[in-house]
């Protein structure tokens, strides 16, 4: 009897278990990446608050660093990093700048195929807009609380970098949370807070 | 016998040129009697700490900048690893006393000049012991000279604190890389700067606080 119940108990975790994460279906998936398309076509500026949180397997927890983000479309983006530390990245008009707590730099990008795939995938991290089959090969999840994308790289390049990327999206088509997997299977989770959609955001918040 | 007197000659100008060119790390320290056999460097000594600083990097006049953490795995083993601040790895060492193993390096950075620099530069950062050959003293240090296969380190303690504030790494003749230190506790150092004297590479290193 007290094995059965055991029994029991343990098929209902496994089933849960399973349904905590489910492969979309080929129709479900195409009506998910459709409306999250239009979601980020609507998105015309995006402010949002972030905490980064570095894993490495050695360490004894994770790296976590606070900062902000604002977007403006077309391609209008600054990255900030608040604390612990000061720095920050804009890409306006095909130029990278990075302020370094108060250090300046500047790259024209217009010829770094890196660099244009390091924007579109920051800025597809943000507004989820990162359904390139020719760039990742893409299958998409669900839990009770999220819509799971997994892309995992084609181009060499990037495959140094990145092994697998995850999209959390929240039940709005918002990605609320972003995990980046190396090679090494150390990896970056950023989960996105605060997020404002289409407020006005003046041009010079991308000066840095 | 006058080619024995040339040879002398040479041989003891030879001499006064090296010895006019011996490191001037200790000029002016008193040599003492070594009190010490072994000096054990404090930072980054504890096991329940991951020691994450922010690192500027200048070299050859170009800037740039990353995370640097350090972690003490075992008695023996560190591990010291470096990634951009969107949290990237570029780096990952395994560093003993005697020993240095890459456990991942970015393919753009996986050349052996780069390697090799950061091996020393990482080894002699994180290296817990150090033999006492010789030992100096000024007013505000003692300073135990010890070897380090063909070179030398010079440890600068502060005789206030008793706390780490200098390294230097020299040849006989020449002074290569200097870490500075400035400490918060014994087994902190919020800033760190390794500077080198034969190439232009300066790391600064500041802690950040999690």
């Amino acid at each position: 009897m007290k094995n059965s119940i055991i029994y029991i108990f343990l098929l209902f975790a496994m089933v849960a278990g399973f349904a905590q994460e489910q492969k979309m279906s080929g129709a479900e998936a195409t009506a998910f990446k459709n409306a999250v398309n239009a979601t980020a076509k609507s998105t015309k500026t995006l402010t949002t608050d972030f905490v980064q949180y570095k894993h490495m397997d050695f360490l004894s927890k994770d790296i976590e660093t606070l900062g902000k983000m604002s977007f403006k479309a077309p391609s209008m983006l600054l990255w900030q990093y608040t604390k612990p530390y000061q720095y920050s990245v804009v890409f306006k008009n095909n130029k990278i700048s990075i302020n370094d707590a108060g250090k300046k730099s500047a790259m024209d990008m217009g010829n770094s195929k890196m660099f244009n795939k390091l924007n579109k995938l920051i800025v597809g991290s943000v507004n989820g807009d990162m359904f390139d089959e020719s760039e990742f090969t893409i299958t998409f999840f669900k839990t009770t609380e999220f819509t799971i994308t997994r892309l995992i790289p084609k181009d060499a390049a990037l495959k140094k970098y990145i092994k697998e990327m995850e999209l959390y999206f929240d039940k709005k088509n918002m990605v609320s949370q972003v995990k980046m997997t190396e090679p090494s299977n150390d990896y970056t989770t950023i989960v996105f807070k605060n997020k404002v959609v289409n407020a006005p955001v003046p041009d010079s918040v991308f000066n840095n | 016998m006058r080619r024995y007197q040339i040879l002398f000659l040479t041989i003891s100008s030879c001499l006064l040129l090296l010895s006019s060119c011996a490191v001037k790390t200790v000029d002016g320290f008193e040599q003492k009697e070594t009190a010490l056999k072994s000096y054990t460097a404090q930072y980054f000594s504890d096991p329940a700490k991951d020691y994450v600083y922010k690192a500027q990097i200048s070299v050859y006049g170009r800037d740039f900048g990353g995370i640097f953490i350090a972690k003490k795995i075992n008695d023996t083993l560190y591990r010291a690893a470096f990634t951009t601040e969107f949290g990237n790895k570029l780096f990952d060492f395994e560093v003993t006393d005697n020993s240095f193993k890459v456990n991942y390096i970015l393919e753009e950075l996986n050349k052996k000049i780069i390697v090799n620099t950061l091996k020393r530069d990482f080894m002699l950062l994180l290296k817990k012991h150090h033999d006492v050959a010789q030992q100096y003293e000024s007013a505000q240090n003692t300073v135990y000279k010890s070897n380090d296969g063909k070179r030398f380190n010079y440890i600068f303690t502060d005789k206030t604190s008793g706390r780490l504030s200098r390294l230097v790494n020299a040849t006989k003749s020449k002074e290569k890389t200097i870490i500075t230190y400035n400490a918060e506790s014994d087994i902190l150092a919020q800033n760190i700067v390794i500077d080198h004297k034969n190439i232009k590479l300066k790391i600064e290193l500041n802690y950040l606080q999690q």
